[in-house]
């Protein structure tokens, strides 16, 4: 199996680790990402903030690169799917032209939309080496993967469950939580700290009091956002990991797996090593 | 329940001391039509339930709330929207649109209401936000991607927005912040070109082409 992979430019700075955590994953699961063509940036919030035409033009590019490729998109920042998939619905409702030919026939996956599939799952257990058990952890999608619902066609919108399946599916115990969709903040962080801040710090709380310890994320700006704002906290650590690197580290059990971890802010491997998961 | 009475009233006053108080007939509808037309979003349907602002995560820190967002534009009343800080501070998460019982795109009419403010002469009451929007727009235009260090050294390079900082006390918490992101091998220092950036340049020009 092949597919068209769009990183996106957080998988390229602060979130390098993610990256190096999907093409093992990836690989491991016998399908071939092939990273869209000189791809270029989607304009994020910025983009539908001051310019509709452009919100719609800038992912169009990467549309039809991947047209071309005749290979299904699959991306695992949530901004990005859904910036791709808004610009997919407009060009397709002639809403703007763009300069390039968008027939829409190719589709845009959400990562863990895609691996959460009955028969991905299955794929998954069977190439699990060692479980991670006793790893209590809440799942975190953030706002962009699953709303507008009428968009992102989650049905579950209120609580999904892509992620949740994949961290039970390495062996993780999963707690329920209602803090599954509520926003981070990340793209105020700029500006207003203040309230990005009262956001991410009244996440991380509910995690703890849900007797988590470790949140698992798909969206690069959630994870930042998570992680950074504990990085002047002596105790109570709180690791953020992308669900990837669970998966990676269920597949590989490798004795080296700690030095993965080297980016993050809230430090995972003593936890790990404690669960008997690291070396 | 009080800051939105003493708005109201000071908005009211604002009204009547300019002495432009529009009639009833004038009201609205020509605002609302454009806003209807330029969104898709069903305006008229609004009847203030309030389920949008109830579901907003960050409706404490906005002057208008987002239901009155809505009726303000039923109302015509542009000016006090495209000076609001409401509009700077929502985070398109979407909470609004996805529990409106009208399907009144709410997050989408609030971002569209963002780029008038921008197009607009009116100066946007958080500035380090509208700022930041541009610079990632114009680093967008320079190199094809984005890249998180070149972007916050070219926000900051911006007029205003150092002395901003250092007066907030934020350039400190930022330096830190940038020192926590190198140690641990975060910050990417050499951005990625895109070797086709001449063709994204081209859609800037296209753009501005557009407006004029």
């Amino acid at each position: 199996m092949k597919l068209a992979f769009y990183p996106g430019c957080s998988l390229e700075g602060m979130a390098n680790d993610y990256a190096r955590s999907i093409l093992a994953v990836f690989n491991h699961l016998d399908i071939t990402l092939v990273e869209i063509d000189d791809w270029s940036c989607c304009g994020a919030t910025a983009a539908h903030s001051l310019s509709e035409k452009m919100a719609v033009v800038l992912p169009a590019r990467n549309l039809a690169a991947a047209e071309k490729m005749g290979l299904d998109i699959v991306t695992p920042c949530a901004n990005c799917f859904n910036r791709m998939l808004f610009s997919k619905v407009m060009i397709q409702k002639k809403i703007f032209d763009v300069p390039w030919t968008v027939t829409g026939r190719i589709q845009v996956h959400e990562m863990t939309r895609f691996l959460a599939r009955p028969e991905m799952l299955e794929r998954i257990e069977d190439r699990v080496l060692k479980p991670l058990n006793d790893l209590k952890v809440v799942c975190y999608y953030g706002c962009q993967m699953v709303r507008p619902p009428r968009l992102t066609g989650f049905t579950d919108y209120e609580n999904p469950m892509t992620l949740d399946r994949l961290a039970t599916a390495a062996g993780a115990k999963v707690l329920d939580w209602s803090y599954k969709t509520t926003c981070c903040g990340a793209s105020i962080g700029i500006g207003r700290r203040d309230i990005q801040e009262s956001l991410t710090a009244r996440l991380l709380e509910k995690a703890r009091q849900t007797g988590a310890e470790a949140i698992v994320v798909s969206c690069p700006l959630c994870q930042a956002n998570l992680d950074l704002m504990q990085r002047d906290r002596a105790s109570g650590h709180l690791p953020v990991f992308y669900f990837t690197e669970l998966l990676r580290l269920a597949f590989e059990a490798d004795d080296g797996a700690a030095e993965w971890f080297r980016m993050h802010i809230a430090d995972p491997v003593p936890l790990l090593r404690a669960k008997d998961l690291l070396r | 329940m009080e800051t939105i009475a003493k708005d109201r009233t000071e908005l009211e006053s604002r009204r009547v001391s300019s002495g432009k108080r529009r009639l009833i007939g004038d009201r609205g509808s020509h605002f609302l039509k454009r806003m209807e037309g330029d969104t898709g979003a069903n305006i008229a349907a609004c009847y203030q339930c309030e389920r949008c602002t109830n579901a907003c995560p960050v409706s404490f820190y906005m002057d208008v709330k987002p239901h009155q967002v809505i009726r303000f534009i039923q109302l015509g009343w542009r000016e006090e929207l495209l000076r609001s800080v409401t509009i700077w501070v929502c985070l398109s998460c979407e909470m609004c649109t996805t529990y409106c019982p009208n399907e009144v795109a709410v997050a989408e009419t609030i971002l569209h209401l963002r780029s008038l403010a921008a197009q607009s002469t009116i100066a946007p009451r958080e500035k380090q936000l509208a700022v930041f929007h541009q610079t990632f727009l114009d680093e967008l235009q320079r190199f094809g991607r984005v890249n998180e260090a070149w972007l916050m050294a070219a926000l900051n390079r911006k007029p205003g927005i150092l002395k901003e900082k250092m007066r907030s006390g934020q350039l400190k918490t930022e330096i830190e912040l940038g020192l926590t992101l190198w140690r641990k091998g975060k910050l990417k220092l050499l951005p990625k070109r895109c070797k086709a950036i001449k063709e994204i340049r081209g859609l800037y020009r296209k753009r501005q082409g557009d407006r004029s």
